[in-house]
């Protein structure tokens, strides 16, 4: 089970996510509103994984990620994504994220991306 | 369901916030300000919508936020431009997400019923004209790594993606870049470009070159929505015609320097910490009671301790007052808001009118961040707004006749709000036609308000008031814009409701200027005490000027009333005996005022200053001129607050 950031710009989201991973027997270290927030928590709280939305306000999620893996090549993030993003999201596949989940979440399929990328 | 509950209502809350930034970016793209932050914000917070709105399984709300993304989508890449056409379709569309979401507030599903033709006009404008597909950005290639010479075992595998799965080219594309990092992938059928694109029937092949052995391959190509259908060692022939094949590996990506933004913002948000919380305000209100409460009790045992005189007693009960006032006072500052949260609304609601009025009018706002209590911001809302529309379709005359008057085309619309002293005082200002008393004079007969001859003998002052009658309008034909059945007259019950006061200045030809001075809060307020006739009863402070002796033979009697000569000035002075009863002489007189005007009343005995809890009339008991709600001080009894505001 992995500690685990969230980030999304609508606590909505972030509820709905922290309490799928929760269930999951996840542990949710922390929660970011924004890409910069994202970049700065993670450096702060190295989490396992983190859990990155693609639209965001001021620094999206693409250029948080890539912030992240310039700091940690090592780091797991997952996209949440939404139908229509698919050129996003190769975009950040290409930029080093290890998966991505689709709103709206379905519990069972979240918890198994993020199982499987967490034992990779 | 609990879970579901909290979903809704931090669902609901956020989606406003989205939905009033559409809102205020529509505009801003139309008052042609920067266009492609406005733009960005647009498309934003659409997506936001459609991805929370699945997820609470509203699909009319999806479909339509949906529709309203691809269509920014395409403005955003520069394929559509956003014509006035354009500007209403997706205000329209606005004004129907934010039915859904009171429909949602109130527990419903909202059904396409409304939303269904939008979402078909959006496609209709997505696809219209302009055929030329969004171009794909241009792809780098994928370095390849080059296929080692010699020795690693080649093998074969055989993947299916789930066909449920939703991007089913970024799962593939995620499987290759895993396998990459186990080994060198020498080929794939279809090509890697056609995978990487989803042009595949679900099924595809690689032939990867790895030490990692069978089990590890086995591990990596069975993840989430992928099976692996087949795994074999391939053979030697295969493997020399794949190495050939393989393109010529280009040159390790350079390594993107990270955007100094994000360098920056992330210094800057470092020590970050989430410093705010979202409380229901159903739990406020019920802090507020409990404070509300404390503050009731304070007062009992306040007077338990003046009866036994317990010097202890008294000192722990200072402590507790201290604590309990520093709480009101936090309670009180915890439920304000800016009234930034009404005003919001106004701009939209300013160029509605103005457009359908053929109207040129410029709105500026100043002051959104003064601060009012929540409780006054429900009540608020309607009557601003409606000063507001009255200001637009009534005020501002239309750019011909402005400029026949040699004003700019363009009318200006002033709301502005200011904390003072102990109110807040809000001002909507028009540069419009005025009001013209002559015409008030006439409709006044007309109406059968007035007779001619006190319509003869009115003040301005007289005439002005009149706008507040119900049933008065001055507007010469009903609009659909204005004319909504509600008038001026119930924005001043609204606002007095509100313990506020409405007034109003007009020049013809210069303006209008409506002035609404409100209390910040109305549930707690300092109060003097009085006896009536043996009965107690409460004036607000704000209210009261002064306590004066007076001489039986400084009372002057004026028509059936009574008048009094304090300080040279002359002052009506009541005895309120139809509320109270006839009571004995008494010499003691509280001067009140309000709104600049003053008047005095009679009273037994000042009992002295205190903080109290008003509470409003229960609804049975309707409305009582003269009380403006009770309040329960410490010794239980219940006690009327006295509405200065009619007296006078």
């Amino acid at each position: 089970m992995g500690r685990i950031l969230i980030v999304d710009d609508t606590m909505f989201m972030r509820t709905l996510l922290k309490n799928i991973l929760f269930s999951g027997g996840h542990d949710i270290v922390g929660e970011a509103a924004d890409g910069a927030e994202a970049v700065a928590r993670y450096q702060e709280l190295k989490p396992d994984l983190v859990t990155m939305d693609v639209v965001m306000p001021k620094v999206n999620g693409i250029e948080a990620l890539k912030a992240i893996k310039a700091a940690d090549p090592s780091a797991k993030v997952i996209m949440c994504t939404a139908v229509g993003q698919e050129q996003m999201v190769k975009l950040a596949v290409k930029s080093g994220a290890r998966g991505y989940i689709v709103k709206p979440f379905q519990a069972p399929k979240v918890l198994e991306e993020v199982k499987n990328v967490l034992s990779a | 369901m609990f879970d579901e509950e909290v979903y809704r209502k931090l669902f609901v809350e956020e989606s406003r916030e989205n939905h009033e930034n559409i809102v205020n970016n529509l505009l801003a793209l139309e008052s042609g300000e920067d266009q492609q932050a406005a733009i960005d914000e647009i498309f934003r917070s659409a997506h936001t919508l459609k991805g929370m709105s699945a997820s609470m399984g509203f699909d009319a709300m999806e479909h339509l936020c949906h529709s309203m993304e691809d269509v920014f989508s395409l403005v955003r890449n520069g394929q559509r431009e956003v014509t006035a056409a354009l500007t209403d379709l997706l205000l329209t569309c606005t004004d129907v997400i934010e039915e859904m979401l009171d429909a949602i507030e109130a527990g419903e599903t909202p059904s396409d019923e409304r939303s269904g033709s939008l979402v078909q006009e959006l496609r209709a404008f997505a696809e219209e004209g302009n055929p030329d597909e969004p171009s794909a950005p241009a792809e780098e290639k994928p370095a390849v790594p080059p296929a080692e010479a010699g020795g690693r075992p080649v093998y074969r595998l055989s993947v299916a993606v789930d066909p449920a799965c939703t991007m089913k080219d970024v799962r593939a594309m995620l499987l290759l870049q895993n396998l990459e990092e186990f080994g060198a992938i020498l080929s794939t059928t279809p090509s890697r470009d056609l995978i990487e694109d989803g042009k595949f029937d679900g099924t595809f092949e690689i032939l990867i070159e790895s030490e990692a052995g069978e089990d590890a391959l086995r591990t990596v190509a069975s993840g989430p929505e992928i099976s692996l259908l087949a795994l074999a060692p391939s053979s030697s022939l295969e493997t020399a015609a794949a190495v050939e094949a393989a393109p010529v590996p280009e040159p390790a990506p350079v390594r993107e320097p990270e955007p100094p933004q994000v360098q920056r913002a992330a210094r800057a948000e470092k020590n970050r910490e989430i410093k705010n919380i979202r409380v229901d305000i159903q739990r406020l209100d019920r802090m507020m009671n409990l404070v509300e409460d404390l503050v009731i009790n304070r007062g009992r045992l306040e007077l338990i301790a003046k009866k036994h005189g317990i010097k202890e007693f008294d000192e722990a009960l200072n402590m507790v007052g201290r604590s309990v006032s520093d709480l009101q006072n936090l309670m009180m500052g915890i439920r304000m808001m800016p009234l930034e949260r009404i005003f919001n609304r106004l701009p939209r609601v300013v160029r509605d009118v103005a457009n359908h009025d053929c109207k040129e009018v410029e709105l500026t706002i100043e002051g959104g961040e003064t601060e009012l209590d929540r409780s006054m911001m429900d009540g608020l809302s309607d009557p601003l707004l409606h000063i507001i529309r009255n200001a637009v379709n009534h005020g501002i005359e239309t750019p011909e006749i402005r400029e026949a008057a040699g004003k700019p085309r363009k009318g200006t619309l002033r709301l502005s709000a200011r904390r003072d002293k102990d109110n807040v005082i809000i001002e909507i200002e028009d540069d419009g036609a005025g009001i013209d008393p002559e015409k008030l004079r006439r409709k006044a007969v007309e109406k059968g308000l007035m007779t001619a001859e006190t319509a003869a003998a009115a003040t301005r002052d007289d005439l002005i008031n009149l706008l507040f009658e119900p049933g008065f309008s001055t507007a010469e034909t009903i609009t659909d814009i204005s004319g909504r059945g509600v008038g001026l007259d119930v924005v001043k019950k609204t606002i007095e409701s509100l313990k506020g006061t409405i007034k109003v200045e007009t020049r013809i030809g210069a303006g209008t200027k409506f002035e609404l001075v409100l209390p910040p809060t109305m549930a707690i307020i300092d109060v003097m005490m009085v006896h009536i006739n043996g009965m107690r009863c409460a004036i607000p402070i704000s209210n009261v000027v002064e306590v004066a002796q007076t001489r039986a033979e400084a009372v002057h009697r004026i028509g059936n009333s009574e008048a009094i000569l304090l300080r040279d000035q002359i002052l009506p002075m009541h005895r309120l005996e139809d509320m109270f009863g006839r009571a004995p002489k008494s010499d003691t007189l509280v001067v009140l005022q309000n709104n600049g005007k003053r008047c005095c009343i009679v009273v037994d005995t000042v009992d002295g200053q205190q903080e109290v809890v008003v509470k409003p009339l229960s609804r049975l008991a309707g409305n009582c001129r003269g009380i403006s709600g009770i309040t329960i001080p410490g010794d239980g009894d219940v006690v009327p607050v006295l509405d200065v505001n009619t007296m006078i």
